[in-house]
C-alpha cells in the first residue's frame, strides 16, 4: 500500500526557493505557513468586520464574535478573576488561533499547524514566559513562594521539588497534549480512509464492506470537530489558570 | 527541509526523519511562520477587533439599560395616572353620592311636610265639622223644648181652658224632662 498516514505531517515547500535565511536557516513558504496564513486571515477578518456598531440585535456572524469575546472573557474573569483581565488581548489570541488551526485542519487534503511540536511547544513557552515573567513583576522574588505550599517543614523537603518539576512539566504537557490530539486524530482519519480504498480496491464481497471505514470517517471527523473546540478550549484555560498562579500564588478567589 | 519536489509515497520524501513532525530540518520555518501570524493574530485582536467587539457589547448594554429605566419611568408614570384616576373617580362617586343623598333627604322631608299640612288640614276641617255638628245638635234639642212646651201649653189650653205662660211651661217641660 503506498498510502502513508503520516505524510499529510511533512512541512513541504509550496514555493520551491528558500525565500531568504535567518542565521543559517532557509526559510520557505510552506503548506503549514499558507494554512497560518489562511487562518490567521480568516480570524482576523472575521472578528473584524463581522462586527459592526449601532445593531441592537446581532447578525448571525456578529454574534458568533461576540460569544467568542464573551466566552474568553468570563473564562479568564471565573479562573484568575477581574485582574486577569490584562491578559485578554493574549489569552484570546491563543484562543483564537488554536480554534482557526485546528478547524482549518478539518478541510480535507488541509496541512493541520497545531499536529506540529514546534508549534505547540513555541505557544506553550510563550505561555510560560508570560507566566514567569508575569510572576516576577507582580511578586518580585516572593514568586518563589509559588513552589511552597502550605505544609509541615518536613514534608517540605519532598514537596517543593515535586512542585518545582510539575511546574517546568507544564510546558510540556500543554504542548505534547495538543500536539498529540491533532496528530491521533489525523492519523485515524487518514487510517481509516486507506482502509476504504484498500477495501474498495480488493474487489468483490471486500468491496461492498468498505462502507464501514467509511462510516468510520464519518464518525471520527465528527469526534474531531469536538475536539478541534476541546483542545482550544483547554489551552486557553489551562493559559489563564497558570496566569491566575502567576497573579495571585496560592490564594483562592 | 527537503527541496526535492513532494512525492506521493511519502516515503521517499521522509529522508532526514521517519517521523515528520520531529524533522528538526523544518522548524525554523515552521517558528518564523509561527511568530509572523501570531504576532499579526495578536496585534489585530489587541488593538482593532476587540475593542470593537467589546465597545459593541457595551453599547447594547448601555442601550438596554437606558431602555429598561425609561420603561421603568413610563411604568411609575403610567401607575401615577392610573391612581389620580382612581382617587378622581372615588371623589366623583362621593360626590354622586353625597348629591344622592341630599336630595333623598330634601325629598323626604318635603313629604313629611306635605303629610303633616294636609293632616292638619283634615284634623281642622273634622275638628269644623265635630263642632257644627254640635251646634245643630243643640239647635235641634232646643227646638225640640221649644216644641214640647208649646205642645204642653196647648194640651193645657184643651184640658182646662187656661193658658199658661211659656215660663210655666218651660218648668213643666224641664221638670218632667228626660
Amino acid at each position: 500500500m503506498a498510502m502513508n498516514p503520516m505524510e499529510q505531517f511533512e512541512v513541504k515547500p509550496i514555493l520551491e526557493h528558500p525565500l531568504f535565511q535567518i542565521a543559517g536557516h532557509d526559510i520557505f513558504f510552506t503548506n503549514q505557513a499558507l494554512l497560518m496564513c489562511v487562518a490567521v486571515a480568516a480570524a482576523a477578518l472575521f472578528l473584524t468586520f463581522s462586527v459592526t456598531r449601532g445593531r441592537l440585535v446581532p447578525t448571525r456572524l456578529q454574534s458568533m464574535a461576540e460569544v467568542s469575546y464573551e466566552f474568553v472573557a468570563n473564562m479568564i474573569k471565573s479562573t484568575a478573576g477581574d485582574d486577569g483581565m490584562v491578559f485578554f488581548p493574549f489569552v484570546f489570541t491563543i484562543f483564537t488561533f488554536v480554534l482557526f488551526c485546528n478547524f482549518f485542519g478539518m478541510i480535507p487534503g488541509a496541512f493541520t499547524p497545531t499536529s506540529q511540536i514546534i508549534v505547540t511547544l513555541a505557544l506553550a513557552a510563550v505561555v510560560m514566559l508570560t507566566v514567569v515573567v508575569t510572576g516576577f513583576i507582580v511578586h518580585g522574588l516572593g514568586f518563589f513562594k509559588l513552589f511552597v505550599p502550605k505544609a509541615p517543614f518536613l514534608l517540605l523537603i519532598l514537596l517543593v521539588p515535586i512542585e518545582i518539576i510539575s511546574f517546568l512539566t507544564r510546558l510540556v504537557s500543554l504542548s505534547v497534549r495538543l500536539f498529540a490530539n491533532m496528530l491521533a486524530g489525523h492519523t485515524m482519519l487518514a487510517v481509516f480512509a486507506s482502509f476504504v480504498i484498500a477495501l474498495g480496491a480488493a474487489g468483490g464481497i471486500l468491496s461492498l464492506l468498505s462502507i464501514t471505514p467509511m462510516f468510520m470517517i464519518v464518525f471520527i471527523g465528527a469526534l474531531e470537530m469536538l475536539v478541534a473546540f476541546l483542545q482550544a478550549y483547554v489551552f486557553a484555560i489551562l493559559t489563564c489558570i497558570y496566569l491566575n498562579e502567576a497573579l495571585h500564588l496560592h490564594e483562592h478567589h | 527541509m527537503q527541496t526535492a519536489p513532494a512525492t506521493t509515497t511519502g516515503t521517499v520524501a521522509q529522508q532526514s526523519n521517519a517521523f515528520p513532525p520531529f524533522d528538526t530540518a523544518t522548524f525554523p520555518t515552521q517558528l518564523f511562520w509561527l511568530a509572523i501570524t501570531f504576532a499579526v493574530l495578536f496585534v489585530v485582536l489587541w488593538r482593532v477587533a476587540g475593542p470593537r467587539i467589546g465597545g459593541v457589547i457595551g453599547e447594547r448594554k448601555a442601550q438596554i439599560a437606558d431602555e429598561l429605566e425609561a420603561a421603568e419611568k413610563h411604568r411609575k408614570s403610567a401607575e401615577a395616572a392610573e391612581a389620580a384616576h382612581q382617587s378622581a373617580l372615588a371623589a366623583a362617586r362621593a360626590r354622586a353620592k353625597k348629591a344622592a343623598d341630599e336630595n333623598r333627604r330634601q325629598v323626604t322631608a318635603e313629604i313629611e311636610n306635605a303629610k303633616a299640612a294636609t293632616e292638619a288640614a283634615a284634623q281642622d276641617a273634622a275638628a269644623k265639622a265635630e263642632a257644627r255638628i254640635a251646634a245643630m245638635r243643640q239647635e235641634a234639642a232646643q227646638h225640640v223644648t221649644i216644641a214640647a212646651q208649646d205642645v204642653a201649653a196647648a194640651i193645657v189650653a184643651r184640658l182646662i181652658g187656661d193658658t199658661i205662660s211659656p215660663q210655666e211651661a218651660e218648668a213643666a217641660v224641664k221638670a218632667s224632662g228626660t
